[in-house]
Protein backbone atom coordinates (compact mmCIF):
# COMPACT_ATOMS: atom_id res chain seq x y z
CA UNK A 1 0.00 0.00 0.00
CA UNK A 2 0.97 3.29 -0.56
CA UNK A 3 2.42 5.36 1.78
CA UNK A 4 0.63 8.99 3.04
CA UNK A 5 3.90 11.74 3.70
CA UNK A 6 1.52 13.54 5.76
CA UNK A 7 -1.86 13.62 6.94
CA UNK A 8 -4.70 15.15 9.15
CA UNK A 9 -8.21 15.24 9.96
CA UNK A 10 -10.70 18.72 9.64
CA UNK A 11 -14.12 18.81 11.07
CA UNK A 12 -17.00 16.56 10.05
CA UNK A 13 -14.93 12.86 8.81
CA UNK A 14 -12.93 14.72 6.68
CA UNK A 15 -9.48 13.71 6.00
CA UNK A 16 -6.32 15.13 3.99
CA UNK A 17 -3.75 12.99 3.08
CA UNK A 18 -0.37 14.01 0.83
CA UNK A 19 0.50 11.47 -1.18
CA UNK A 20 3.82 11.58 -3.27
CA UNK A 21 1.85 13.25 -6.66
CA UNK A 22 -1.60 14.16 -5.26
CA UNK A 23 -3.39 15.32 -2.69
CA UNK A 24 -6.55 12.79 -0.93
CA UNK A 25 -9.49 14.30 0.24
CA UNK A 26 -11.64 11.49 1.95
CA UNK A 27 -15.17 12.50 3.34
CA UNK A 28 -18.10 10.56 4.31
CA UNK A 29 -19.13 8.71 7.33
CA UNK A 30 -16.85 5.61 6.62
CA UNK A 31 -14.58 7.87 4.41
CA UNK A 32 -16.21 6.39 1.50
CA UNK A 33 -16.20 9.41 -0.82
CA UNK A 34 -12.66 10.16 -1.80
CA UNK A 35 -11.06 13.03 -4.13
CA UNK A 36 -8.38 12.97 -5.85
CA UNK A 37 -6.22 16.14 -6.75
CA UNK A 38 -3.03 15.90 -8.73
CA UNK A 39 -0.30 18.30 -7.21
CA UNK A 40 0.13 19.60 -10.66
CA UNK A 41 -3.40 20.77 -10.99
CA UNK A 42 -3.17 22.34 -7.27
CA UNK A 43 -2.71 26.40 -7.74
CA UNK A 44 -2.72 27.52 -4.37
CA UNK A 45 -3.11 26.35 -0.88
CA UNK A 46 -4.00 28.87 1.90
CA UNK A 47 -4.38 28.79 5.98
CA UNK A 48 -6.64 30.95 7.79
CA UNK A 49 -7.23 30.87 11.31
CA UNK A 50 -5.53 30.76 14.68
CA UNK A 51 -6.79 27.76 16.49
CA UNK A 52 -9.93 26.59 14.08
CA UNK A 53 -8.15 26.67 10.98
CA UNK A 54 -9.43 26.80 7.86
CA UNK A 55 -7.12 24.69 4.67
CA UNK A 56 -8.16 25.78 1.28
CA UNK A 57 -6.73 23.98 -1.46
CA UNK A 58 -7.68 25.50 -4.52
CA UNK A 59 -7.40 23.74 -8.45
CA UNK A 60 -6.41 25.47 -11.15
CA UNK A 61 -9.48 25.40 -12.59
CA UNK A 62 -11.06 26.95 -9.79
CA UNK A 63 -12.47 24.29 -7.98
CA UNK A 64 -11.85 24.92 -4.03
CA UNK A 65 -11.81 22.18 -1.48
CA UNK A 66 -12.09 23.57 2.23
CA UNK A 67 -11.06 21.96 5.56
CA UNK A 68 -12.69 23.29 8.61
CA UNK A 69 -11.43 23.47 12.04
CA UNK A 70 -7.90 22.35 12.12
CA UNK A 71 -5.44 22.61 13.81
CA UNK A 72 -2.63 25.02 12.85
CA UNK A 73 0.29 22.86 13.18
CA UNK A 74 -1.80 20.47 10.66
CA UNK A 75 -2.88 22.77 8.48
CA UNK A 76 0.53 24.07 8.02
CA UNK A 77 2.10 20.71 7.79
CA UNK A 78 -0.33 20.09 5.13
CA UNK A 79 0.66 23.33 3.14
CA UNK A 80 4.12 23.06 3.62
CA UNK A 81 4.06 19.18 2.62
CA UNK A 82 2.10 20.30 -1.05
CA UNK A 83 4.63 22.66 -1.55
CA UNK A 84 7.60 21.26 -0.88
CA UNK A 85 6.63 18.08 -3.06
CA UNK A 86 5.23 20.65 -5.84
CA UNK A 87 8.47 22.39 -6.16
CA UNK A 88 10.27 18.70 -5.88
CA UNK A 89 8.01 17.67 -9.00
CA UNK A 90 9.35 20.92 -10.76
CA UNK A 91 13.18 20.11 -10.33
CA UNK A 92 12.57 16.95 -12.49
CA UNK A 93 10.37 18.71 -15.13
CA UNK B 1 8.22 -23.50 103.69
CA UNK B 2 9.83 -20.51 104.64
CA UNK B 3 11.30 -19.95 101.39
CA UNK B 4 7.58 -21.14 99.59
CA UNK B 5 5.67 -18.20 102.07
CA UNK B 6 8.08 -15.31 100.92
CA UNK B 7 7.16 -16.55 97.10
CA UNK B 8 3.72 -16.60 97.77
CA UNK B 9 3.90 -13.52 99.40
CA UNK B 10 6.39 -11.35 96.63
CA UNK B 11 3.43 -13.03 94.20
CA UNK B 12 0.28 -11.36 95.67
CA UNK B 13 2.13 -8.47 95.86
CA UNK B 14 2.94 -8.16 92.33
CA UNK B 15 -0.46 -9.34 91.69
CA UNK B 16 -1.71 -6.11 93.81
CA UNK B 17 0.94 -3.30 92.60
CA UNK B 18 0.95 -4.11 88.66
CA UNK B 19 -2.80 -2.76 87.55
CA UNK B 20 -1.83 0.08 89.96
CA UNK B 21 1.65 0.20 88.12
CA UNK B 22 -0.58 -0.10 84.60
CA UNK B 23 -2.72 2.79 86.01
CA UNK B 24 0.20 5.20 86.99
CA UNK B 25 1.38 5.90 83.46
CA UNK B 26 0.27 8.13 80.88
CA UNK B 27 -1.90 6.97 79.09
CA UNK B 28 -3.73 8.75 75.73
CA UNK B 29 -6.42 11.51 76.47
CA UNK B 30 -9.47 11.51 74.85
CA UNK B 31 -8.31 14.04 72.16
CA UNK B 32 -5.72 11.61 71.54
CA UNK B 33 -8.23 9.04 70.70
CA UNK B 34 -9.91 11.34 68.91
CA UNK B 35 -6.75 13.13 66.64
CA UNK B 36 -5.98 8.98 66.04
CA UNK B 37 -10.19 8.33 65.04
CA UNK B 38 -10.44 10.89 63.21
CA UNK B 39 -6.91 10.53 61.02
CA UNK B 40 -7.89 6.86 60.72
CA UNK B 41 -10.93 7.76 59.05
CA UNK B 42 -9.78 10.48 56.61
CA UNK B 43 -7.30 8.40 55.35
CA UNK B 44 -9.44 5.37 54.84
CA UNK B 45 -11.38 7.78 53.20
CA UNK B 46 -8.48 9.05 50.84
CA UNK B 47 -7.98 5.96 49.93
CA UNK B 48 -11.47 5.01 48.71
CA UNK B 49 -11.38 8.52 47.14
CA UNK B 50 -8.17 7.36 45.12
CA UNK B 51 -9.47 4.08 44.32
CA UNK B 52 -12.19 5.70 42.13
CA UNK B 53 -9.39 6.04 40.02
CA UNK B 54 -9.76 2.59 39.22
CA UNK B 55 -13.41 2.57 38.66
CA UNK B 56 -12.61 5.63 36.04
CA UNK B 57 -10.09 3.54 34.49
CA UNK B 58 -12.93 0.48 34.04
CA UNK B 59 -15.26 2.80 33.10
CA UNK B 60 -13.20 4.39 30.06
CA UNK B 61 -11.84 1.21 29.34
CA UNK B 62 -15.59 0.07 29.27
CA UNK B 63 -16.86 2.64 27.05
CA UNK B 64 -13.90 2.57 24.93
CA UNK B 65 -13.39 0.59 21.56
CA UNK B 66 -10.96 -2.27 22.33
CA UNK B 67 -8.08 -0.79 20.21
CA UNK B 68 -8.02 2.56 22.55
CA UNK B 69 -8.15 0.97 25.82
CA UNK B 70 -4.03 1.19 26.59
CA UNK B 71 -4.16 4.50 25.81
CA UNK B 72 -6.93 4.71 28.64
CA UNK B 73 -5.23 3.26 31.42
CA UNK B 74 -1.93 5.24 30.19
CA UNK B 75 -3.70 8.58 30.62
CA UNK B 76 -5.18 7.54 34.19
CA UNK B 77 -1.61 6.36 35.32
CA UNK B 78 0.09 9.43 34.64
CA UNK B 79 -2.68 12.26 35.30
CA UNK B 80 -2.97 10.89 38.76
CA UNK B 81 1.01 10.58 39.10
CA UNK B 82 0.87 14.74 37.89
CA UNK B 83 -2.16 15.60 39.87
CA UNK B 84 -0.09 14.13 42.69
CA UNK B 85 3.08 16.17 42.77
CA UNK B 86 1.34 19.71 41.33
CA UNK B 87 -0.92 19.30 44.18
CA UNK B 88 1.87 18.60 46.46
CA UNK B 89 3.64 21.63 45.06
CA UNK B 90 1.13 24.31 44.68
CA UNK B 91 -1.94 22.90 44.60
CA UNK B 92 -2.88 22.41 47.53
CA UNK B 93 -0.92 26.03 48.90
CA UNK B 94 -3.58 27.95 46.67
CA UNK B 95 -6.26 26.41 47.12
CA UNK B 96 -6.22 25.92 51.30
CA UNK B 97 -3.50 28.41 52.73
CA UNK B 98 -4.23 31.93 53.65
CA UNK B 99 -3.86 34.50 50.74
CA UNK B 100 -3.60 37.41 52.88
CA UNK B 101 -5.20 40.32 50.93
CA UNK B 102 -6.06 37.90 47.95
CA UNK B 103 -7.31 35.37 50.08
CA UNK B 104 -10.97 35.68 48.12
CA UNK B 105 -9.29 34.72 45.40
CA UNK B 106 -6.57 32.57 45.82
CA UNK B 107 -3.85 31.35 48.88
CA UNK B 108 -0.14 32.25 48.32
CA UNK B 109 1.74 30.51 51.02
CA UNK B 110 2.48 27.00 52.31
CA UNK B 111 3.93 25.95 48.97
CA UNK B 112 5.56 22.19 48.73
CA UNK B 113 3.83 21.91 52.09
CA UNK B 114 6.24 23.32 53.51
CA UNK B 115 4.90 25.38 57.17
CA UNK B 116 7.29 26.75 59.89
CA UNK B 117 6.75 24.37 63.57
CA UNK B 118 3.29 25.08 64.57
CA UNK B 119 1.52 27.31 62.14
CA UNK B 120 0.00 24.79 60.27
CA UNK B 121 -3.53 26.00 61.47
CA UNK B 122 -2.88 29.84 60.37
CA UNK B 123 -1.07 29.05 57.39
CA UNK B 124 -3.67 26.69 56.20
CA UNK B 125 -6.69 28.56 57.31
CA UNK B 126 -8.99 27.18 54.93
CA UNK B 127 -8.55 23.58 57.08
CA UNK B 128 -7.91 24.74 59.83
CA UNK B 129 -11.55 23.53 61.19
CA UNK B 130 -10.30 20.06 61.10
CA UNK B 131 -7.78 18.69 63.53
CA UNK B 132 -6.26 16.12 61.51
CA UNK B 133 -2.35 16.14 60.65
CA UNK B 134 -1.40 18.35 57.76
CA UNK B 135 -0.30 15.17 55.82
CA UNK B 136 -3.87 13.84 55.89
CA UNK B 137 -5.79 16.91 54.81
CA UNK B 138 -3.50 16.85 51.53
CA UNK B 139 -4.08 13.51 50.97
CA UNK B 140 -7.55 13.51 51.62
CA UNK B 141 -7.66 16.56 49.22
CA UNK B 142 -5.07 15.65 46.65
CA UNK B 143 -7.36 12.42 45.88
CA UNK B 144 -10.01 14.98 45.10
CA UNK B 145 -8.19 16.80 42.26
CA UNK B 146 -6.89 13.67 40.90
CA UNK B 147 -10.71 12.87 40.59
CA UNK B 148 -11.84 16.66 38.91
CA UNK B 149 -8.81 15.41 36.22
CA UNK B 150 -9.93 12.11 35.72
CA UNK B 151 -13.35 13.78 34.65
CA UNK B 152 -11.99 16.07 31.96
CA UNK B 153 -10.76 13.17 30.00
CA UNK B 154 -14.04 11.40 29.66
CA UNK B 155 -14.82 13.50 26.65
CA UNK B 156 -11.94 13.37 25.06
CA UNK B 157 -11.54 9.42 25.08
CA UNK B 158 -10.19 7.90 21.81
CA UNK B 159 -8.65 11.09 19.67
CA UNK B 160 -6.69 12.89 22.05
CA UNK B 161 -2.71 12.99 21.64
CA UNK B 162 -0.63 11.72 24.67
CA UNK B 163 0.91 15.43 25.40
CA UNK B 164 -2.48 16.90 25.65
CA UNK B 165 -3.25 14.70 28.86
CA UNK B 166 0.22 15.86 30.46
CA UNK B 167 0.48 19.21 29.59
CA UNK B 168 -3.56 20.57 30.48
CA UNK B 169 -2.82 17.89 33.84
CA UNK B 170 -0.11 20.34 34.85
CA UNK B 171 -2.05 23.65 34.29
CA UNK B 172 -5.71 21.89 35.43
CA UNK B 173 -3.95 20.22 39.14
CA UNK B 174 -1.70 22.92 39.15
CA UNK B 175 -4.13 26.44 38.94
CA UNK B 176 -7.68 25.62 37.60
CA UNK B 177 -8.76 23.23 40.39
CA UNK B 178 -7.07 24.90 43.21
CA UNK B 179 -8.72 28.27 42.32
CA UNK B 180 -12.22 27.20 42.14
CA UNK B 181 -11.19 24.72 45.69
CA UNK B 182 -10.18 28.02 47.39
CA UNK B 183 -13.37 29.74 46.56
CA UNK B 184 -15.37 27.52 47.58
CA UNK B 185 -13.77 25.61 50.57
CA UNK B 186 -10.72 27.67 50.80
CA UNK B 187 -11.73 30.35 52.37
CA UNK B 188 -12.41 32.06 49.20
CA UNK B 189 -15.43 34.55 48.35
CA UNK B 190 -17.98 31.92 47.20
CA UNK B 191 -17.97 30.46 50.99
CA UNK B 192 -17.64 33.78 52.62
CA UNK B 193 -21.12 34.13 50.81
CA UNK B 194 -22.43 31.07 52.24
CA UNK B 195 -22.16 28.73 49.22
CA UNK B 196 -23.07 25.15 49.75
CA UNK B 197 -21.36 22.77 48.42
CA UNK B 198 -20.04 19.64 51.07
CA UNK B 199 -18.00 17.39 48.97
CA UNK B 200 -17.51 19.15 45.60
CA UNK B 201 -20.67 18.84 42.96
CA UNK B 202 -19.59 22.37 41.81
CA UNK B 203 -15.57 22.65 43.08
CA UNK B 204 -14.91 18.77 41.67
CA UNK B 205 -17.43 17.59 39.11
CA UNK B 206 -18.69 20.72 37.38
CA UNK B 207 -15.33 21.87 36.99
CA UNK B 208 -14.01 18.82 35.46
CA UNK B 209 -17.08 18.62 32.75
CA UNK B 210 -16.68 22.24 32.21
CA UNK B 211 -12.96 21.67 31.34
CA UNK B 212 -14.20 18.21 29.12
CA UNK B 213 -16.85 20.65 27.23
CA UNK B 214 -13.61 23.23 26.34
CA UNK B 215 -11.54 20.35 25.26
CA UNK B 216 -14.42 18.40 23.26
CA UNK B 217 -15.17 21.74 21.36
CA UNK B 218 -11.67 22.03 20.36
CA UNK B 219 -11.05 18.37 19.42
CA UNK B 220 -14.08 17.86 17.27
CA UNK B 221 -16.17 14.23 17.09
CA UNK B 222 -14.69 10.84 16.40
CA UNK B 223 -14.46 10.13 13.17
CA UNK B 224 -17.64 8.49 12.03
CA UNK B 225 -19.88 9.58 15.14
CA UNK B 226 -21.57 11.51 12.71
CA UNK B 227 -22.96 9.89 9.87
CA UNK B 228 -23.54 12.22 6.17
CA UNK B 229 -26.97 14.02 7.46
CA UNK B 230 -25.32 14.80 10.40
CA UNK B 231 -27.10 12.12 13.08
CA UNK B 232 -25.14 10.93 15.84
CA UNK B 233 -24.12 7.09 14.87
CA UNK B 234 -24.09 4.91 18.79
CA UNK B 235 -20.22 3.59 18.79
CA UNK B 236 -20.38 0.91 21.24
CA UNK B 237 -18.12 0.43 24.23
CA UNK B 238 -16.33 -2.97 23.90
CA UNK B 239 -16.90 -4.24 27.40
CA UNK B 240 -20.19 -3.20 29.24
CA UNK B 241 -19.59 -5.61 32.31
CA UNK B 242 -15.99 -3.64 32.91
CA UNK B 243 -18.13 -0.25 32.50
CA UNK B 244 -20.43 -1.29 35.38
CA UNK B 245 -17.15 -3.07 37.44
CA UNK B 246 -16.19 1.01 37.07
CA UNK B 247 -19.57 2.56 38.17
CA UNK B 248 -19.58 0.23 40.89
CA UNK B 249 -15.91 1.15 42.15
CA UNK B 250 -17.10 4.77 42.06
CA UNK B 251 -20.13 4.43 43.53
CA UNK B 252 -18.01 2.61 46.83
CA UNK B 253 -15.55 5.34 46.30
CA UNK B 254 -18.25 7.83 46.89
CA UNK B 255 -18.63 6.14 50.45
CA UNK B 256 -15.00 8.04 51.01
CA UNK B 257 -16.09 11.11 48.86
CA UNK B 258 -19.54 12.33 50.73
CA UNK B 259 -18.54 11.25 54.42
CA UNK B 260 -15.41 11.12 54.48
CA UNK B 261 -15.87 14.79 53.65
CA UNK B 262 -16.94 15.31 57.18
CA UNK B 263 -12.95 14.84 57.52
CA UNK B 264 -14.01 13.99 61.09
CA UNK B 265 -14.70 10.18 62.38
CA UNK B 266 -18.76 11.75 63.75
CA UNK B 267 -21.58 9.94 63.99
CA UNK B 268 -22.84 11.94 61.04
CA UNK B 269 -21.19 10.03 58.43
CA UNK B 270 -23.45 7.10 58.61
CA UNK B 271 -26.46 9.99 57.44
CA UNK B 272 -24.51 10.82 54.56
CA UNK B 273 -23.89 6.96 53.77
CA UNK B 274 -27.42 6.85 54.09
CA UNK B 275 -28.71 9.82 51.37
CA UNK B 276 -25.52 9.00 49.08
CA UNK B 277 -26.92 5.37 48.92
CA UNK B 278 -30.03 6.22 48.58
CA UNK B 279 -29.54 8.85 45.82
CA UNK B 280 -27.15 6.76 43.82
CA UNK B 281 -30.17 4.12 43.48
CA UNK B 282 -33.03 6.35 42.62
CA UNK B 283 -30.67 8.04 39.99
CA UNK B 284 -30.56 4.53 37.96
CA UNK B 285 -34.03 3.75 38.29
CA UNK B 286 -34.69 7.46 37.05
CA UNK B 287 -31.94 6.67 33.83
CA UNK B 288 -33.35 3.28 32.98
CA UNK B 289 -36.85 4.92 33.40
CA UNK B 290 -35.89 7.73 30.88
CA UNK B 291 -33.83 4.80 28.39
CA UNK B 292 -37.09 2.54 28.63
CA UNK B 293 -39.73 5.54 27.59
CA UNK B 294 -36.84 7.14 25.05
CA UNK B 295 -35.76 4.24 23.28
CA UNK B 296 -37.86 0.56 24.51
CA UNK B 297 -35.15 -0.80 25.96
CA UNK B 298 -33.18 -0.95 28.84
CA UNK B 299 -29.47 0.78 28.36
CA UNK B 300 -27.45 -0.64 30.81
CA UNK B 301 -24.74 2.05 30.29
CA UNK B 302 -27.31 4.72 30.89
CA UNK B 303 -27.54 2.89 34.29
CA UNK B 304 -24.62 3.51 34.89
CA UNK B 305 -24.49 6.86 34.15
CA UNK B 306 -27.25 7.57 35.94
CA UNK B 307 -25.88 6.59 39.34
CA UNK B 308 -22.70 8.44 38.25
CA UNK B 309 -25.00 11.52 37.75
CA UNK B 310 -26.87 10.62 41.02
CA UNK B 311 -23.91 10.10 43.47
CA UNK B 312 -22.80 13.83 41.41
CA UNK B 313 -25.70 15.49 42.32
CA UNK B 314 -26.26 14.31 45.91
CA UNK B 315 -22.18 15.10 46.57
CA UNK B 316 -22.81 18.93 47.20
CA UNK B 317 -25.96 18.64 49.58
CA UNK B 318 -25.73 15.05 51.07
CA UNK B 319 -25.15 16.06 54.61
CA UNK B 320 -27.70 18.81 54.55
CA UNK B 321 -30.86 17.27 53.03
CA UNK B 322 -33.05 14.33 55.10
CA UNK B 323 -33.02 10.95 52.88
CA UNK B 324 -36.31 11.17 51.36
CA UNK B 325 -35.02 14.31 49.62
CA UNK B 326 -31.51 12.89 48.60
CA UNK B 327 -34.03 10.18 47.05
CA UNK B 328 -35.93 13.07 44.34
CA UNK B 329 -32.11 15.01 43.91
CA UNK B 330 -30.68 10.93 42.76
CA UNK B 331 -33.84 10.45 40.63
CA UNK B 332 -33.82 13.88 38.71
CA UNK B 333 -30.45 13.38 38.41
CA UNK B 334 -30.94 10.55 36.29
CA UNK B 335 -33.53 11.94 34.22
CA UNK B 336 -31.65 15.09 33.84
CA UNK B 337 -28.62 13.15 32.62
CA UNK B 338 -30.67 11.06 29.99
CA UNK B 339 -31.72 13.90 28.78
CA UNK B 340 -28.71 16.39 28.84
CA UNK B 341 -26.64 13.68 27.00
CA UNK B 342 -29.32 12.73 24.07
CA UNK B 343 -29.33 16.82 23.53
CA UNK B 344 -25.67 16.69 23.79
CA UNK B 345 -25.38 14.10 21.35
CA UNK B 346 -27.33 15.82 19.05
CA UNK B 347 -25.76 19.22 18.47
CA UNK B 348 -22.75 17.82 17.91
CA UNK B 349 -20.34 17.26 20.79
CA UNK B 350 -19.26 13.74 20.92
CA UNK B 351 -18.92 12.74 24.60
CA UNK B 352 -17.82 8.83 24.72
CA UNK B 353 -18.63 8.87 28.50
CA UNK B 354 -21.22 10.99 29.18
CA UNK B 355 -19.33 12.93 31.30
CA UNK B 356 -21.15 16.35 30.36
CA UNK B 357 -24.12 14.75 31.57
CA UNK B 358 -23.39 12.95 34.27
CA UNK B 359 -20.91 15.53 36.35
CA UNK B 360 -21.74 18.63 33.97
CA UNK B 361 -25.53 18.59 34.78
CA UNK B 362 -25.48 16.52 37.64
CA UNK B 363 -23.11 19.16 39.14
CA UNK B 364 -25.30 21.99 38.39
CA UNK B 365 -28.74 20.01 39.97
CA UNK B 366 -26.79 18.70 42.99
CA UNK B 367 -25.67 22.56 43.67
CA UNK B 368 -28.76 23.71 43.42
CA UNK B 369 -30.64 21.26 44.99
CA UNK B 370 -28.66 22.37 48.24
CA UNK B 371 -30.36 25.35 47.73
CA UNK B 372 -33.90 23.57 47.51
CA UNK B 373 -33.89 21.09 50.11
CA UNK B 374 -31.39 21.73 52.57
CA UNK B 375 -33.36 21.55 56.20
CA UNK B 376 -33.10 24.28 58.88
CA UNK B 377 -31.44 21.63 61.60
CA UNK B 378 -28.41 20.32 59.11
CA UNK B 379 -27.58 23.98 57.07
CA UNK B 380 -24.50 24.23 59.15
CA UNK B 381 -23.33 26.50 56.13
CA UNK B 382 -25.48 28.82 54.71
CA UNK B 383 -29.47 29.25 55.11
CA UNK B 384 -31.94 26.75 54.76
CA UNK B 385 -33.34 25.84 51.33
CA UNK B 386 -36.43 27.22 49.65
CA UNK B 387 -38.76 23.86 50.45
CA UNK B 388 -37.75 24.95 53.63
CA UNK B 389 -38.55 27.94 54.07
CA UNK B 390 -35.17 29.86 53.66
CA UNK B 391 -36.25 32.24 50.37
CA UNK B 392 -34.52 32.82 47.18
CA UNK B 393 -31.00 33.52 48.65
CA UNK B 394 -29.55 29.77 49.05
CA UNK B 395 -30.65 28.97 45.85
CA UNK B 396 -28.93 32.63 43.84
CA UNK B 397 -25.76 31.77 45.66
CA UNK B 398 -25.92 28.86 44.35
CA UNK B 399 -26.86 29.58 41.04
CA UNK B 400 -24.15 32.46 41.45
CA UNK B 401 -21.06 29.71 42.21
CA UNK B 402 -22.33 27.69 39.21
CA UNK B 403 -21.93 30.54 36.70
CA UNK B 404 -18.71 31.47 38.67
CA UNK B 405 -16.95 28.41 38.96
CA UNK B 406 -18.47 26.79 35.74
CA UNK B 407 -17.91 30.24 33.38
CA UNK B 408 -14.07 30.43 34.98
CA UNK B 409 -13.38 26.61 34.53
CA UNK B 410 -14.94 26.90 31.07
CA UNK B 411 -12.92 30.06 29.67
CA UNK B 412 -9.71 28.86 31.17
CA UNK B 413 -9.52 25.67 29.92
CA UNK B 414 -10.72 26.94 26.50
CA UNK B 415 -7.69 29.17 26.55
CA UNK B 416 -5.02 26.40 27.55
CA UNK B 417 -6.88 23.81 24.91
CA UNK B 418 -6.72 26.79 22.55
CA UNK B 419 -2.88 27.22 23.05
CA UNK B 420 -2.28 23.59 22.35
CA UNK B 421 -4.52 23.12 19.35
CA UNK B 422 -2.66 26.15 17.75
CA UNK B 423 1.23 25.00 19.23
CA UNK B 424 1.39 21.52 18.77
CA UNK B 425 -2.38 20.28 17.88
CA UNK B 426 -4.06 18.49 20.06
CA UNK B 427 -5.75 15.43 18.06
CA UNK B 428 -4.11 12.88 16.46
CA UNK B 429 -3.81 12.04 13.24
CA UNK B 430 -6.01 9.97 11.50
CA UNK B 431 -4.51 7.16 10.48
CA UNK B 432 -3.84 7.21 14.30
CA UNK B 433 -7.31 7.01 15.22
CA UNK B 434 -8.69 4.53 12.83
CA UNK B 435 -5.87 1.56 14.25
CA UNK B 436 -6.16 2.74 17.26
CA UNK B 437 -4.39 4.92 19.83
CA UNK B 438 -3.06 1.81 21.68
CA UNK B 439 0.02 0.82 19.08
CA UNK B 440 0.55 4.39 17.89
CA UNK B 441 0.88 6.31 21.32
CA UNK B 442 2.29 3.51 23.49
CA UNK B 443 3.46 0.64 20.92
CA UNK B 444 1.32 -2.17 22.37
CA UNK B 445 -2.19 -3.43 22.08
CA UNK B 446 -4.54 -3.24 24.62
CA UNK B 447 -5.39 -6.85 24.09
CA UNK B 448 -2.22 -8.30 22.09
CA UNK B 449 -4.82 -11.39 20.70
CA UNK B 450 -7.62 -9.96 20.02
CA UNK B 451 -7.94 -6.31 18.29
CA UNK B 452 -10.72 -4.87 16.20
CA UNK B 453 -9.16 -1.87 14.39
CA UNK B 454 -11.08 0.58 11.85
CA UNK B 455 -10.93 0.33 7.98
CA UNK B 456 -11.36 3.26 6.26
CA UNK B 457 -12.04 3.14 2.31
CA UNK B 458 -8.48 1.37 1.86
CA UNK B 459 -6.20 3.42 3.90
CA UNK B 460 -5.76 2.22 7.64
CA UNK B 461 -3.60 -0.49 8.66
CA UNK B 462 -6.91 -2.05 10.51
CA UNK B 463 -9.72 -4.58 9.46
CA UNK B 464 -12.80 -4.60 11.27
CA UNK B 465 -12.85 -8.40 11.28
CA UNK B 466 -10.62 -9.98 14.27
CA UNK B 467 -7.28 -11.33 13.48
CA UNK B 468 -4.61 -13.92 15.16
CA UNK B 469 -2.09 -12.10 16.28
CA UNK B 470 -0.06 -14.47 13.44
CA UNK B 471 -1.86 -13.20 10.83
CA UNK B 472 -1.92 -9.92 11.32
CA UNK B 473 1.94 -9.08 11.91
CA UNK B 474 2.67 -11.42 8.54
Amino acid sequence: MERPITQATGHNNNIVIVFEDRVELRSGWQGQNTENVKLRDISSVGVRGFVNVTLTIQENTGRVYRLDRMALPDARRIKSTIEQQKSRASLYE
Amino acid sequence: MRRLALLTVTTLLLVLALPALAFAQDGPTVADLSLAMDTMWVIVAAVLVLFMQAGFAMLEVGFSRMKNVGSVVAKILVNLAIAALLFWAVGFAFAFSDGGALNSIIGTQGFFLAVPEGQVNSVFAGLSWTQVPLSAKFLFQVAFCAVSLAIVWGTMLERTKFAVYVIFAVVFAGLIYPLVGHWIWGGGWLGSLGMQDFAGSTVVHLSGAMAALAGTLLLGPRLGKYDDDGNPVTIPGHNMPLAVLGVLILWIGWYGFNPGSTMAAVPEIADIAVTTTLAAAAGVLGAMIMSYVYRRNVDVGMGGNGAIAALVAITAPCAFVAPWASIVIGFVAGVIMYLTLVFVDKIGVDDPLGAIAAHGMGGIWGTLSAGLFTTPELAVIGQPGLFYGGGFYQLGIQALGIVACGGFVFIASLAVFAALKATIGIRVKPDQELDGLDIHEHGVFGYPDLVATDYQNGSGNGSRQSKPAAERTS
